[in-house]
């Protein structure tokens, strides 16, 4: 519990310190030169886009992966230990 | 569960959900912050929308009324509302959309960076000829 708490805790400094950084970094805007809407908000959609479509590829791989690994019909598939004892 | 049984793929599944939760919020939290942040000099434009028209006010009282001229390089931030029901001011070209509320002052930003002209236009349906509810943005050098 306590060495949970622990990896838990550096984790979320590990994660929330480089997101501060991020977030309050002093931009370095030139006077008279303001940011266009049309390119920052494209640029978030293609970043968004970006991490969503490489989780989904992600999700759907494991789950491909472990639909085919654990299929009955494989033949590196083994009874679990209550099939062994016919208690299923 | 086997007596050597480990947690360490589920920690590290948290790990990495949370990290991108971070990342994302983060992020998309710091885009809207950029683009709704409007300068000091921006030059106030108050918006009314009505059925069927837009009209612009500028802070000296001049007014224009279905077209708007602005100068490239300047940031302008428009104050819009609406007369009569609900409409939605559009500069699609420079991805301004923001609502026309009755009663409400919503307020959006740009500052154009090139001259042409380009359509304004009503985004909520409001009416019979909301089709034809536009305007043109006239950005001059």
């Amino acid at each position: 519990m306590v060495r949970t708490f622990a990896l838990l805790s550096i984790l979320t400094v590990l994660v929330v310190l480089p997101t501060l950084q991020l977030v309050f970094a002093a931009e370095s805007v030139t006077p008279g030169e303001y940011v266009q809407r049309k390119v920052e908000i494209w640029n978030l959609f293609f970043k968004m886009m970006t991490i969503a479509f490489t989780v989904g590829a992600v999700v759907s791989g494991t789950l491909i992966w472990l639909i085919w690994r654990f299929r009955e019909s494989n033949p590196k598939a083994k009874p679990t230990k209550y099939e062994e004892k016919g208690e299923w | 569960m086997g007596e050597h049984h480990s947690n360490r793929a589920e920690w590290i599944y948290i790990g990495v959900v949370i990290s991108l939760l971070a990342y994302v919020g983060a992020e998309a939290w710091n885009v809207e912050r950029i683009v709704e942040h409007a300068p000091a000099e921006a030059e106030v434009i108050k918006v009314t929308g009505q059925q069927w028209f837009w009209t612009f006010e500028r802070a000296d009282g001049t007014k224009e009324v279905g077209e708007l001229h602005v100068k490239k390089g300047q940031p302008y931030k428009f104050e819009i509302t609406a007369k009569d029901v609900n409409h939605s001011f559009n500069i699609h070209d420079y991805v301004v959309l923001q609502d026309a509320i009755v009663g409400r002052i919503n307020t959006v930003w740009f500052a154009p960076d090139k001259a042409g002209e380009y359509t304004i236009q009503c985004r909520e349906y409001c009416g019979l000829l909301h089709y034809n509810m536009r305007a043109t943005l006239y950005v001059e050098e």
